[in-house]
C-alpha cells in the first residue's frame, strides 16, 4: 500500500486513514447490497454487534492487540452469530426479526461485559479495545490496510464470479431452486459476505454504527439506478466517498470516526431520497402536483366548453356554480388557461378562443376514447402487452387501436342511446 | 449439463399415448408442523396437454408444485419428469412461481429477467452466447413484451409481469411448464391472451400444468385437470373431473352453487 500512500496528496497519517476508509466503504457498500435487497439490513447490524465479544475473546486469549488477530476473533464471532440466527429461525417458530434481536442484544451485552472486565483487570494494553465500539480510523496502521485490501479484493472477486447465481437467488429464490441452484448455501454465503464487510469496517466505524455503512450506500445507489450490475459498483463508490469524507473530518475534529461517517452517509441518503430523478420524494411530489393541476385545468376547460354550448358565456362565478367546483380552483384554472391564450374575456364573461375550443375538444375526444376503451376494449385483440394509459390512450395503444375504438364506439352508440332512454323512462 | 443440452420442445403432432407422462407425482405427502397440507397425492399429467390444478384456497396447490420440484421438503413422495426423477431432469422443467413471490422493486430490467432463463442452460459462469441473446428477444416478442425490454420490472402492470415470467420460462426451452396462479390479479383480457399463448405452446408439443382458480375457464381452455383439496379428489379429462359431484367433494359445503354453474363459481376464488 506504500505506493498508494505516496501517491495521495495527503500527509502520511491522513493518507492511511483515507485509504482505510475507502476500502471499508467499497467493501461495505458493495456487500451491503446483499443485505438490503434481501430485506435483511438488520442482519448486518446483528453481525457487527456480534463481532464485539469476538474481539474481546481474541484479546483475552492471545494478549495481542494487533488488529489482524482481533479481527480473526471478530470474524469467528460474526460467523457464530450468523449461524445462530439461521438456526433459531429454522428450528423454532421464532420470526427472523426476533432472532436478529436476540442475537444482537445478547452478543453485544457479552461484548460489553468482557470489555469492562478487560478494562478493570488489564494493564494499559487494553486502552485500544474500546475503539471497536465507536470506531477510530486514526489508529489504523499500514499493515492493517494490507489485510483490509486483501479481504475486500477476495470478497468482490467472488461476488463478480458468482454474480449470476447470486442475482438469481436474490431476485427469485423459488426459480433459483427450480433450476438447481443451492439456494440455502447461497443465502448463507451472502451472510458470510456481510461478515467479511463487518470485519473490514469494524475497526474504523465501530460495532454500533457499522450497519450504516452496509445500508447507506445501497439505499442511496438504489435511488439512482435500476440495475443490479450497476448498483453494486455505484454503492461501492458512494461507500468509499462517504467513508473517506467522514474519516478525514473525524480525524481533524478528533471525534470518533463512526458517528461522523454515519452523519455524512445520512446526508447522502437524505439528498438522494429527496432529489433522485424518478424516485426522489421531491420529484414525485412535483409530478403529482403537475398531474393534479393538469386535471383541474382540463376539467374547467371542459366545463367552460359545455356551459358555453348550453347558454351565454358565463362569468367565473357562474362557471364555478355550474360546475360545482370551489371558486378559488376555478379562478386558478382560468388564469392558467388565460396565460395559455385559450380565453377571451368580454367584461366579466368568458369565451374560449379558437385554440381554447380546440384544446377542449381534444380533451373531450380523449375522454370519449377512454370510455370507448372501457366499454369496447375487450373486443380489440391487442397483439402484444400494450397497456392503455388513461391520460393518453392514443399514444399508448397506437393510432390503429384508437381509430378502431372510435369506430366501435360509434357503431355501439345506437344501443347505448336506447339504453339511456330506457333508464330515463324508468 | 445433461444430455438434453438442446432442450427444445418435442415435435408437435404426437398424441399423448406414445409419450411418458410429462409429470408424474406419486404418494406426495407434505406437512407444515403437525398439519398435513398434502396427503398421499397421486397425479399424472399427460405430455403435450394443457392441464389445470384446481382447488380451494389453501388446498395445497402451490405446495404441490414446490414439493414436486424439491423446493420444500416432502415427508414422502416421488416426482418423475418424463419418467426420470426430477433431480435428473431439471433442464426439462420451467417453473413460473406465483407472482407475489418476488420483490417487484428489485433493480432488474425486463430483459435481464428473461435472460435469467438462459443461465442454467448455458452455464452459470459463461458469457451468454449471441444466439441466446436472440432467443431472449424472441421470447419477449412472443409474449408481446418486445417494447418493454429496457423497463425496470416495477413499472409493469400485473399482466405484463406475468408475461415477463412466461417469457423467462420460454427462454429455458423446457418441454414442461409449471405455472403457479398465472391469472390471479390479471384482467380478463390479459387472461384470455395468455391462455391463447398457452394453447399455442401446447400445440407446439409442450406440456403445461397451471395452478388455476377459475373453474369457468377450466372447462373451456384445459384438456386435463387435477382437483385437489389436501388429497387428490379427482383427476382426468376436464369434462370428467369438473362435475357437480366432484366439486362438492373438493369444495365441501357451498359447493352446490359451484356445481350448478361452474362459470359463475367465483365466490370461493382468492
Ligand atoms: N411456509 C408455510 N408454513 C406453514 N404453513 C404453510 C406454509 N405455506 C403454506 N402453508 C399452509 O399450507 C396450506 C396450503 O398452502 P398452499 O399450497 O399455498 O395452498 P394453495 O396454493 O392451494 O392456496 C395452507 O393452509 C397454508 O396456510
Ligand atoms: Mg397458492
Amino acid at each position: 500500500m506504500g505506493w498508494l500512500i505516496d501517491l495521495l496528496p495527503l500527509n502520511y497519517s491522513d493518507a492511511v486513514v483515507a485509504i482505510g476508509a475507502a476500502l471499508l466503504g467499497i467493501a461495505a457498500g458493495a456487500l451491503g447490497v446483499f443485505a438490503v435487497l434481501r430485506q435483511r439490513s438488520l442482519v448486518g447490524d446483528a453481525l457487527a454487534h456480534a463481532a464485539l465479544p469476538g474481539v474481546c475473546v481474541a484479546f483475552l486469549a492471545t494478549g495481542a492487540k494487533d488488529a489482524t488477530t482481533l479481527l480473526v476473533g471478530a470474524a469467528l464471532a460474526g460467523l457464530v452469530g450468523a449461524l445462530l440466527m439461521v438456526g433459531i429461525e429454522r428450528t423454532s417458530r421464532v420470526r427472523p426479526d426476533a432472532a436478529i434481536g436476540v442475537v444482537l442484544s445478547s452478543f453485544f451485552s457479552l461484548g460489553i461485559v468482557l470489555l469492562t472486565h478487560i478494562a478493570s483487570t488489564n494493564d494499559a494494553n487494553q486502552a485500544g479495545l474500546d475503539t471497536y465500539l465507536f470506531g477510530q480510523a486514526a489508529g489504523l496502521l499500514e499493515r492493517d490496510l494490507d489485510v483490509m485490501a486483501v479481504l475486500a479484493v477476495v470478497a468482490l472477486a467472488v461476488v463478480a464470479l458468482a454474480f449470476r447465481p447470486l442475482k438469481t437467488t436474490l431476485f427469485d429464490p423459488a426459480f433459483a431452486g427450480a433450476v438447481g441452484l443451492p439456494v440455502r448455501l447461497l443465502e448463507i454465503f451472502m451472510t458470510m459476505l456481510l461478515v467479511v464487510a463487518v470485519v473490514i469496517g469494524l475497526r474504523t466505524v465501530g460495532a454500533i454504527l457499522m450497519v450504516a455503512m452496509l445500508v447507506v450506500p445501497a439505499v442511496a445507489a438504489r435511488q439512482l439506478c435500476n440495475r443490479l450490475s450497476l448498483l453494486i459498483p455505484l454503492a461501492a463508490l458512494i461507500g468509499a466517498a462517504v467513508g473517506v469524507a467522514g474519516a478525514l473530518i473525524a480525524a481533524r475534529a478528533e471525534v470518533p470516526t463512526g458517528p461522523v461517517i454515519v452523519l455524512v452517509g445520512f446526508a447522502v441518503v437524505l439528498a438522494t431520497v429527496l432529489l433522485a430523478p424518478g424516485r426522489g420524494v421531491l420529484w414525485r411530489g412535483r409530478k403529482l402536483a403537475r398531474d393534479r393541476r393538469r386535471a383541474l385545468v382540463e376539467g374547467v376547460l371542459v366545463d367552460l366548453e359545455t356551459t358555453i354550448h348550453a347558454g351565454p358565456p358565463p362569468t367565473p362565478r357562474e362557471l364555478a356554480l355550474a360546475s360545482g367546483r370551489p371558486r378559488r380552483q376555478v379562478a386558478r384554472a382560468l388564469s392558467a388557461l388565460d396565460r395559455a391564450g385559450m380565453l377571451a374575456r368580454d367584461g366579466e364573461r368568458i369565451h374560449l378562443t379558437e385554440s381554447g375550443a380546440a384544446a377542449a375538444h381534444a380533451v373531450l375526444e380523449r375522454r370519449d376514447l377512454w370510455s370507448a376503451w372501457l366499454e369496447h376494449g375487450w373486443k380489440l385483440r391487442l397483439p402484444d402487452a400494450r397497456e392503455p394509459d388513461p391520460t393518453d390512450l392514443r399514444a399508448s395503444l397506437g393510432d390503429d387501436c384508437a381509430d378502431e375504438l372510435r369506430r366501435l364506439a360509434l357503431a355501439g352508440d345506437g344501443g347505448g342511446a336506447a339504453g339511456d332512454a330506457g333508464q330515463g323512462a324508468r | 449439463m445433461s444430455a438434453h443440452q438442446d432442450g427444445g420442445p418435442p415435435t408437435a403432432g404426437r398424441g399423448a399415448g406414445d409419450r411418458a407422462p410429462a409429470l408424474e407425482i406419486r404418494r406426495m405427502t407434505v406437512s407444515y408442523g403437525a398439519r398435513p397440507v398434502l396427503w398421499d397425492v397421486d397425479a399424472s399429467f399427460p405430455a403435450g396437454r394443457l392441464s389445470a390444478i384446481v382447488g380451494p384456497n389453501g388446498a395445497g396447490k402451490s405446495t404441490l408444485l414446490k414439493a414436486a420440484l424439491g423446493l420444500i421438503p416432502a415427508d414422502a413422495g416421488q416426482t418423475l419428469v418424463e419418467g426420470r426423477p426430477v433431480g435428473a431432469a431439471r433442464d426439462r422443467v420451467a417453473y413460473v412461481p406465483q407472482r407475489d413471490a418476488v420483490d417487484w422493486d428489485f433493480p432488474i430490467t425486463v430483459r435481464e429477467v428473461v435472460e435469467m432463463g438462459r443461465y442454467a442452460p448455458t452455464g452459470w459462469f459463461r458469457r451468454v452466447p449471441r444466439r441466446d441473446a436472440a432467443l431472449v428477444d424472441d421470447c419477449l416478442e412472443r409474449v408481446g413484451m418486445g417494447d418493454f425490454r429496457g423497463r425496470q420490472i416495477g413499472q409493469l402492470s400485473g399482466g405484463q409481469r406475468q408475461r415477463v415470467f412466461i417469457a423467462r420460462a420460454l427462454a429455458q426451452q423446457a418441454p414442461l411448464l409449471l405455472m403457479d396462479e398465472p391469472f390471479s390479479g390479471v384482467d380478463a383480457r390479459t387472461e384470455a391472451s395468455i391462455l391463447e399463448l398457452l394453447a399455442a405452446l401446447r400445440d407446439e408439443g409442450r406440456s403445461i400444468v397451471v395452478v388455476h382458480h377459475d373453474l369457468g375457464t377450466v372447462r373451456g381452455a384445459f384438456d386435463h385437470a387435477l382437483l385437489l383439496n389436501v388429497r387428490a379428489v379427482a383427476e382426468g379429462p376436464v369434462a370428467e373431473v369438473v362435475t357437480r359431484e366432484t366439486l362438492a367433494r373438493a369444495y365441501g359445503a357451498g359447493a352446490d352453487a359451484v356445481g350448478r354453474d361452474a362459470g359463475e363459481a367465483l365466490s370461493w376464488a382468492g
